[in-house]
């Protein structure tokens, strides 16, 4: 659906240069909610407005719908515009007009009839929720209110896409949850891809399915949410990982196991709606193996959870290979860790 | 003290000259200057339709007028005055340096207005495809209204105080009253009586001015 080859964007101050953005490769399918996180500066604002050209790179080629941005004249670009809706950080609504004016401006840059658009625009207030603010003006509404009309207008004109730039920063963590389960339904009921910038992994953890994680420029990882989750590799990532998932050991609890001299430990992890696999508990029963559980969590992600482990086993070692290669052909990852403090 | 030697009449005529010359070069000047600010807006590096040649032209020649002083500008310009209406002398007659006096400066102030609409608003009429066409008639100028029409409130005003000065080509009106009775006859009662009239003016044009505006702006 969106397809980012090798781009670069380079702006030119008057006596330096900002490489904004370095060979970045990305590809959004239909369907996706895609969250490209990053700390400030990163480059994922200038990202998000290559897909509708807001932002033109300096180098690459944008390819949205099969259409390469760069071959379209001004004309064109217009009515692919019109395909790809766009929400804001700051909302972005006309003060001057009231909210069903502010939904109805793209219907009206279309030259849609008045009976279209009436049409069009309560059916929209009522999906966000907000039928009863139609005569209102902005200034009344809450942070909130003011990002599903923002939502509302995004969707007038019946996009393939919607672009969400930071749309949830300026909101307090309740709003920003309805927020989020609105944009989840945009995309289930409408099957609108939807493209999000955030730096706040708790957003991609409840409604992204694939995430890139951008630094200086560039994209240092990418994948299923649940693979970057589990597996966060760069260090950058980590750090997000660790906003909302307890992947490492707290150092409270590596430093009372040193104290009890235990250093190595399983590090087991299983994607799944149990808290702990069957397997698990068949082994210990069948098996007689000896566990300690030394540290567990589990995190929803999408519909389902990631849980990890810490276990330190206390059997015998020709057990443990086995209880090993067992819980492996379940489908648990597991790897053996050092606590080091 | 209160012996005059100027009629009820005078200060009627006086008053219809005065608003005649503001209502003309307001009208024809907030035409022109609207114009000229908008296009100083979308036509800067980063505007709407970037053509910095343009804006690098029309920006000092705007600055040129504007810093010509009201007095001198009457005078400099009377062969031009004379050519386009027949005449350097009367109301009529001032209304064209007026109009040139006002025109960037309604410009100046326009450019002003426009340039305080966010660039977020613009970036969200980008992104629904709008033309700059539609940009300008859909997102700036009715975001900029009520900044508008404070400007053009101070552009009113400005103009009251300039058409006090047209006297010095007998272009009546209340101004002129004050200076050829008020002044030079010492008449004070004209005098203060002129005075009192433009404070009621412009006391009333600016509250109107700043009503509309709350009005518009719905805080």
């Amino acid at each position: 659906m969106i397809e980012l080859q090798d781009i670069h964007k380079v702006y030119e101050k008057k006596k330096s240069e900002v490489h904004a953005l370095k060979g970045i490769n990305l590809k959004i399918d239909k369907g996706d909610i895609f969250g490209v996180i990053g700390y400030s500066g990163a480059g994922k604002s200038t990202l998000v407005r290559l897909v509708n050209y807001l932002e033109r790179p300096t180098k690459g080629d944008v390819i949205v719908d099969g259409k390469y941005l760069a071959k379209q004249s001004a004309k064109a670009l217009r009515q692919i515009k019109k395909e790809i809706g766009m929400i804001f950080q700051h909302f972005n609504l006309l003060e001057s007009k009231t909210i069903f004016q502010n939904v109805a401006m793209p219907l009206i840059l279309s030259k849609r009839s008045k009976q279209e658009i009436k049409q069009r625009v309560t059916e929209l207030l009522d999906f966000v929720g907000l039928k009863d603010k139609a005569s209102h003006y902005p200034n009344e509404l809450s942070g909130g209110q003011k990002q599903r009309v923002g939502i509302a207008r995004a969707l007038a004109s019946n996009p393939k896409i919607l672009l969400c730039d930071e749309a949830t920063s300026a909101l307090d963590p309740q709003t920003t949850q309805s927020i989020l389960d609105l944009l989840k339904r945009v995309n289930e009921k409408y099957g609108i891809t939807i493209l999000l910038i955030t730096h706040e992994m708790s957003v991609i953890q409840k409604i992204c399915n694939k995430v890139a994680v951008m630094e200086q420029g560039e994209i240092i990882e990418q994948g299923s949410v649940l693979e970057v989750f589990g597996h966060p590799k760069h260090k950058t990532t980590k750090n997000f990982v660790q906003t909302v998932v307890k992947t490492e050991l707290p150092e409270k609890i590596k430093q009372r196991l040193t104290d009890k001299g235990i250093d190595r430990l399983l590090k087991l992890e299983m994607v799944g709606t149990e808290a702990m696999p069957p397997i698990l508990v068949q082994l210990i029963r069948d098996d007689q193996i000896q566990i300690t559980i030394e540290f567990m969590d589990m995190t929803e992600i999408q519909d389902t959870n990631l849980a990890i482990w810490y276990l330190h086993f206390d059997g015998e070692e020709s057990k443990r290979e086995k209880v090993i290669a067992n819980l492996e052909q379940h489908g648990v990852r597991i790897e053996e860790v050092s606590v080091g403090v | 003290m209160f012996e005059t030697n100027i009629t009820l009449q005078q200060f009627l005529d006086g008053i219809q000259d005065t608003l005649y010359m503001v209502g003309m070069s307001l009208l024809v000047g907030t035409i022109i200057g609207a114009i000229l600010g908008i296009i100083l807006v979308v036509t800067q590096r980063g505007g709407i339709i970037p053509v910095p040649i343009l804006y690098a032209v029309l920006n000092p020649i705007i600055n040129l007028i504007r810093s010509v002083p009201f007095i001198i500008l009457i005078v400099a310009i009377m062969p031009f005055t004379r050519q386009l209406v027949g005449t350097a002398i009367g109301t009529t007659a001032a209304i064209v340096p007026l109009i040139i006096y006002i025109t960037p400066f309604i410009a100046r102030l326009v450019e002003n207005s426009l340039l305080e609409v966010g660039s977020g608003i613009i970036e969200a009429a980008e992104s629904m495809g709008a033309t700059p066409l539609q940009i300008i008639r859909y997102f700036l100028l009715p975001e900029a209204f009520g900044s508008l029409i404070l400007s053009l409130t101070t552009a009113t005003i400005s103009l009251i105080g300039a058409t006090a000065m047209a006297g010095a080509v007998g272009g009546g009106g209340i101004g002129d009253i004050a200076i050829i009775y008020g002044y030079q006859r010492y008449d004070n009662f004209a005098m203060i009586s002129t005075v009192i009239i433009l404070v009621i003016f412009v006391q009333v044009i600016q509250s109107t001015g700043n009503k509309l505006a709350r009005l518009i702006r719905r805080s």
